[in-house]
């Protein structure tokens, strides 16, 4: 056998077995990120347009390249003379320029269909502001009564909303271009400082949505995602409810109330815990504006109604617990995820090395001989450098927030 | 066989190599400076590899007879860089900006005519050889320089004198420059000397005047305007402001990053926020992030929207200022841009309303 032979057939098994690992890669079923799997209208009217644009083009394609092929087959050298040669046919060029510009004139129709369906805005039932920042994203709330927020909530790394409603997304940044992407209910839109896009939202049943930022951010742009809860409306009203409930400060005498403690020292500088009072009764009000690069940091009020921390990194739920509310069923999904982070459920291993060090296991500008391009403001939580005692004292606190 | 001028540039580049190690292993790595001299190392490297290659341009040359070099002031120029340098130094950052400018220039003009010096024992066509590398890059800088120092000259003018005499002394100077250019025109024999002259002396009349008056400073009005910050400092009563509300603007082409429009219509002041179908007394704004609101009156008075600051902290030494817009007649609009770093349980309440107009306002909710 020649060498040319053998190498032709190793090429062809190598290739052989590269578009087989990547036929199998594609029937996984942890694909939480599919976009093939639309799970609201507007995502569905994406999937609508993609799919029959997606089988022309592959037609297409096909088309093109079995065309190629014989033709690379059937007048390859062999030595023949060199063919008549004709320069230019009308009838097969404009036919050719025809097709193609017909294809695509109907696929435009569609597609600008499509886009102004998605740019409505005048439906929307429910309004919630989204602003990112290195490298979390940040939910607020205005007052509208008609579902029962009276005063504004504030909560980061998971949306929460009722399923079946139409959303309006209100999206800026803080400091720099991040893209909002949860695939399964609509498609991207970036989030730019000193401007306001909105990106309708609705889920079909309730559930959890996984999403990514996709415009590259920076050091942790890999680490920025988010996941939209989709619960029932009488699910939402009670989420809404206990979101708006008063602090309830941990008994006295308790680890807990050591963690507040610590939290009055250390995190409330950064971190907003509505209703968290000091020593002397005034409010504690976090100034993340004084410390942090982007003027915010994240509101931990009823942070164990939360199922991630850290910019959706980390789930607050141990390995053995998420599963329960991940994979549970949109009957039973509303109360396992409004059941909220139990002591023997918390990922504490998780919490705690964030709390020891966060730049550590979140890469992040914060470390204090890299602040001097951000007058000494940090991106991101730095190290604190609390002792285990500490952490042991915030982790009892955090638990208390639900 | 190396020549000089190919051992000066080789020089050059060695020196320039230090340089960057240097700055590199003392100052700092992947800084701006780092950048400009690996630039500026990498174009004498390429100088002196075409001065290598082209054996100082002259294959002939006798470097044995070559005549005395000629005088130069760019050692001189290079000295004055130097002092520059050493005032800025414990004066303003301008005049040591200024100064390395000088010494840069001068060092490059002193090794372009060292250079051109020993291409040859003809003093003439060394001259030559400087002014065909010099001359394209010195006479636009040069012209730059000296149209910049006149405008800035006449812009000093501008400012001493009053607003009339402001307007005739353009109208003069715009004429005599027409005229002039017209002149110089129609008589295309004129003597250079004669036109040069007649522009030296108009550029040297402009600085002098430029000079005399940055001694005067500014005219009454505007040196009160700058001091009492008329055109920066809002005033936003209900009354009409003699500066701020000067020459308001009426129509507004900003759309983007609207939070809410705040309608002022039959005395009642509404807001629509934006994604929110119902009229509302209450709009929420995102903390430490500005947005803007954009306030119409369809009233047939004059009014001005006002922002409230909030409570001023305890121990502040300065009052937060009141944001508003100017005061603007029916059917105007205009945009406020708010930025509220604390939340309204902190610092607020925060509310929107309109000046003089009692018993309407639109609660500002910052979470």
């Amino acid at each position: 056998m020649s060498t040319l032979a053998s190498l032709r057939r190793t090429v062809t098994k190598l290739g052989a077995l590269i578009a087989g690992v990547v036929v199998t890669a594609s029937c996984a079923k942890n694909a939480p990120q599919d976009t093939w799997a639309p799970k609201g209208p507007n995502a569905q009217m994406i999937d609508g347009l993609q799919k029959p644009v997606f089988a022309v083009a592959g037609v297409v394609g096909l088309i093109v390249l079995v065309a190629l092929g014989w033709v690379l087959w059937r007048y390859k050298d062999r030595g023949q003379p060199i063919p008549e040669q004709t320069h230019g046919n009308p009838v097969v060029e404009i036919t050719l320029t025809l097709i193609p510009a017909l294809i695509l004139a109907v696929i435009g129709v569609f597609t600008v269909r499509v886009i102004f369906d998605l740019a409505k805005t005048d439906d929307t039932e429910m309004v919630i502001n989204v602003t990112g920042q290195q490298w979390w994203w940040e939910y607020d709330y205005p007052v509208q009564n008609e579902f029962g927020i009276t005063q504004p909530i504030v909560t980061s790394g998971q949306i929460v909303f009722p399923a079946g409603t139409k959303v309006l997304l209100r999206e800026t940044s803080r400091d720099v271009i991040h893209s909002y992407w949860i695939p399964a209910l609509n498609g991207k839109r970036d989030a730019v400082p000193g401007r306001i896009h909105t990106l309708r939202l609705e889920a079909d049943e309730p559930g959890i949505y996984a999403g990514q930022c996709t415009e590259f951010c920076g050091l942790s742009h890999a680490n920025m995602r988010m996941e939209a809860i989709a619960l029932s409306k009488e699910d939402f009203a009670k989420w809404v409810a206990n979101q708006q409930a008063p602090y309830v400060s941990p008994a006295d005498g308790s680890l807990a109330k050591e963690g507040e403690a610590v939290f009055l020292n250390q995190c409330v500088r950064c971190h907003q815990v509505d209703g968290l009072q000091r020593p002397d009764g005034t409010l504690a009000i976090a100034a993340p504006d004084q410390n942090v690069w982007s003027g915010a940091a994240p509101n931990l009020t009823k942070l164990m109604t939360r199922n991630t921390f850290a910019g959706a990194i980390f789930d607050m739920l141990t390995p053995a617990c998420r599963p329960g509310v991940w994979n549970a069923s949109s009957s039973d999904f509303g109360g396992k995820y409004l059941a909220g982070v139990s002591e023997d459920c918390l990922n504490v291993n998780d919490l705690r090395a964030w709390l020891r060090n966060a730049p550590e296991v979140k890469p992040m500008y914060a470390n204090p001989d890299q602040l001097a391009a951000t007058n000494g403001k940090v991106r991101g939580m730095p190290n604190l450098g609390l002792s285990e005692s500490d952490i042991d004292k915030l982790v009892a606190y955090l638990l208390t927030l639900k | 066989m190396i020549r000089t001028g190919s051992k000066f540039f080789i020089g050059l580049a060695a020196l320039n190599a230090a340089t960057l190690i240097a700055y590199l292993l003392f100052v700092e790595r992947l800084a701006l400076g780092g950048v400009a001299l690996s630039i500026v190392f990498a174009a004498v490297c390429g100088l002196s590899t075409v001065v290598l290659i082209v054996r100082d341009g002259d294959d002939e040359a006798q470097p044995v007879d070559a005549a005395l070099v000629g005088a130069s002031m760019w050692p001189l120029v290079t000295v004055l860089g130097v002092v520059l340098l050493a005032v800025g130094l414990v004066t303003t950052s301008a005049v040591f900006v200024i100064g390395i400018v000088v010494v840069l220039a001068a060092l490059a003009e002193w090794a372009v005519q060292a250079w051109s010096e020993s291409a040859s024992d003809d003093p003439a066509h060394n001259a030559a050889t400087r002014k065909r590398i010099a001359n394209p890059i010195e006479f636009p800088v040069l012209a730059t320089l000296g149209v910049g120092v006149v405008i800035f000259s006449f812009s000093r003018i501008m400012l001493a004198v009053s607003k009339s005499t402001g307007a005739v002394l353009f109208i003069v100077f715009g004429t005599i420059v027409l005229v002039g250019g017209s002149l110089f025109a129609l008589r295309p024999g004129l003597k250079r000397s004669i036109v040069a002259g007649l522009c030296t002396l108009a550029t040297l009349g402009i600085v002098a005047g430029g000079v005399a008056s940055a001694g005067i400073g500014l005219r009454a009005d505007l040196a009160e305007a700058a001091t009492e910050g008329h055109y920066t400092h809002r005033e936003c009563g209900p009354e009409r402001s003699k500066y701020f509300d000067k020459l308001e603007m009426r129509t507004l082409s900003l759309r983007s990053n609207v939070i809410a429009t705040v309608e002022l219509r039959d005395g009642k002041l509404t807001a629509r926020a934006y994604g929110i179908q119902s009229p509302t007394q209450s709009i929420t704004i995102p903390r430490s992030n500005p947005v803007n609101v954009i306030f119409r009156n369809f009233d047939a008075d004059e009014y001005r929207l006002v922002a409230s600051p909030g409570k001023a902290v305890p121990d502040a030494t300065e009052k937060p200022e009141e944001l508003c817009t100017q005061l603007i007649p029916e059917g105007a609009e205009q945009s406020l841009t708010l930025t509220y770093a604390k939340p309204s349980i902190d610092r607020g309440p925060y509310s929107l309303f309109v000046a003089g107009l009692s018993g309407q306002s639109i609660e500002v909710v910052v979470p």
